[in-house]
């Protein structure tokens, strides 16, 4: 079931246009992303970074054709050129896993606990690519070794619950590689690990983009995290992008009040409050 | 923050704290028993008005040291010394006393509050179980409340479906405060709440540090949080605490190998980039001014 997607020479990885995405409530009609234009090139990763309910997940559920139902959008959103928003839910299997993968947040909760990882793998890739379960179990133990799983010809019939929380992050990246999708789009991957397995998870993703050259968007309410990770940044807040730039320039001179707030909020390790205060007064 | 006033004395001492969980072994149906310290031989002080950190990654024994030492949970061993009186085996009417002096706030706003109670009947339910009366009256020293951690008092007859997480841990901060408590056990207490809120929940407890000379006992993951509000930081890895030491020796100077790995696990952002926008606003501050 290999998908034909025409590649639009030229065209970035990436593009989304002028995306809004609302949803209907009691109160009528509510835009919870706005407007967002962006695009990304392979080999490169865009950080979307905001608060709660600022439409950074939305805009992630977006690209993969994962909003909730009654969600409505306009706008524009193309994998090489290719128009994703609008497809039916059939094209979109042959592009979700195969060409755009995504690894969310909590990993206990996006595997199932009666099967054995290998199983929850193999099932995933054989519904993309066929084959036979012997030669799928092989591509699986083939990623879970690249994720860096010791033993991985063994720990592939284990359940989830025999992994810690970061080797189950390390399988769901596992699952999201091994039909080498072009797009990788990282929901607060890190966000409930450990700050030390945190730092291994955050390698493990620069050493596999840089082996596999895929684009990644990463999205995280963390701003010293998404400054290791990212090329260019959008700041979202309450649906909008307020702003965007080269990792470097949005750290080293914000233009946004919000911002410049968000920087004067986060607490540094380096650095007592009183400190951080002082030196902007 | 700590430097304000110097009082040796320890609100709150405990030592050899070891809290031992009987788990089965070998899976849901074995007959063999396992035993898991969760919390093994630990012993630190908390000084008057000041904050003890406790840190660590999950699964160290924070949250169990923080129940053992609020008394939610009986210690397996060692004793707990409350202002110089052993509590360790309190009975009712000391524990009620105890509970009157240490107070807790929970990492989650919205789980630890009832959704169907009013603000004023949440933040005086302490109260109520103490059978305290305050003689401005109930309603009154809620209003009070409200203000001190810098909500609406006229918004007492709310429910906490009606605010926002980092005011619904403000709720929770208030009702802490009720019986005018010596000791505040703080556990993950800005954990859930998005970057600028926790910066003010934070700037909240330390003010109401100052005002109220409260001691705090501060459980957390973030390490960079820690930096902010702590005197003295306890570093626990599987059950015990590997380091212990003042909030600067244990940031700038750490000795312990778990502990230099903790700190340098830390995400930073580059230092290049940060002094950067420092030098860019203080130059727009001089700008304004001038």
């Amino acid at each position: 079931m290999t998908t034909t997607i025409p590649v639009v020479p030229g065209a970035p990885l990436l593009t989304i246009e002028n995306l809004t995405i609302t949803f209907p409530t009691s109160a009528g009609p509510v835009d919870v992303v706005k407007d967002l234009s962006v695009h990304l090139d392979a080999h490169s990763t865009l950080g979307i970074v905001g608060e709660s309910g600022s439409g950074k997940s939305m805009t992630s559920l977006a690209i993969m054709g994962l909003l909730p139902r009654g969600a409505q959008t306009s706008g524009s959103i193309r994998l090489n050129g290719h128009e994703l928003l609008g497809q039916s839910d059939k094209q979109l299997r042959g592009i979700r896993g195969e060409k755009i993968a995504m690894v969310f947040q909590d990993p206990l909760s996006s595997l199932n606990p009666y099967y054995t990882v290998g199983l929850q793998i193999e099932e995933m890739y054989r519904a993309h690519r066929g084959g036979s379960r012997k030669a799928a179990r092989a591509v699986v133990i083939d990623a879970l070794d690249r994720v860096k799983i010791a033993d991985a010809a063994r720990r592939v019939d284990h359940y989830p619950h025999q992994f810690s929380g970061g080797m189950r992050q390390r399988i769901m990246i596992a699952m999201a590689l091994c039909l080498e999708p072009e797009l990788l789009i990282a929901d607060e991957p890190t966000t409930a690990l450990d700050v030390t397995v945190q730092a291994q998870i955050l390698d493990l993703l620069a050493e596999l983009k840089e082996e596999t050259g895929s684009g990644m968007v990463f999205i995280t309410h963390d701003l010293a995290v998404v400054s290791q990770v990212a090329e260019h940044l959008l700041v979202m807040k309450s649906g909008e992008v307020v702003e965007r730039g080269p990792i470097e320039d949005v750290f080293s001179n914000p233009r946004a009040p919000y911002t410049r707030a968000l920087l004067a909020a986060l607490p540094r390790i380096d650095d007592p409050f009183e400190n951080l205060k002082g030196v902007s007064v | 923050m700590s430097d304000t006033i110097v009082r040796p004395e320890s609100i709150l001492t405990a030592r050899n704290l070891t809290k031992e969980f009987i788990t089965r072994g070998d899976g849901a149906f074995s007959a063999k028993k396992n035993r898991f310290l969760a919390v093994n031989d630990v012993s630190f002080t908390v000084p008057t008005g000041q904050t003890l950190a406790v840190v660590g990654e999950s699964g160290c024994g924070k949250s169990t040291t923080a129940r053992l030492a609020a008394k939610l949970l009986e210690q397996t061993r060692g004793t707990l010394e409350f202002e110089g009186a052993d509590v360790t085996r309190a009975g009712t009417r000391e524990l009620a006393s105890f509970r009157n002096n240490v107070q807790v706030v929970f990492q989650d706003p919205f789980s630890s509050l009832n959704p169907k109670h009013t603000i004023e009947q949440i933040i005086s339910a302490p109260l109520e179980y103490q059978g305290i009366r305050p003689p401005q009256g109930k309603a009154a020293l809620v209003r009070e409340l409200l203000d001190r951690v810098g909500l609406n008092p006229d918004h007492a007859q709310r429910y906490p479906g009606q605010f926002s997480g980092g005011q619904a841990q403000r709720i929770g901060i208030a009702r802490a405060l009720a019986v005018k408590p010596k000791l505040v056990i703080c556990d993950e207490a800005v954990s859930a709440l998005d970057v600028s809120v926790q910066a003010l929940v934070i700037n909240l407890l330390r003010d109401l540090q100052k005002e109220l000379g409260l001691s705090y006992i501060f459980i957390a993951h973030d390490l960079a949080v820690v930096r902010q509000i702590a005197d003295t930081v306890a570093v626990m890895s599987r059950g015990k605490i590997v380091e212990h030491g003042s909030r600067d020796e244990i940031f700038t100077n750490p000795q312990n190998p778990y502990t230099r790995t903790l700190l340098a696990a830390v995400p930073r952002i580059n230092p290049e980039w940060e002094r950067r926008r420092l030098a860019a606003d203080a130059a727009e501050t001089r700008g304004v001014q001038a």
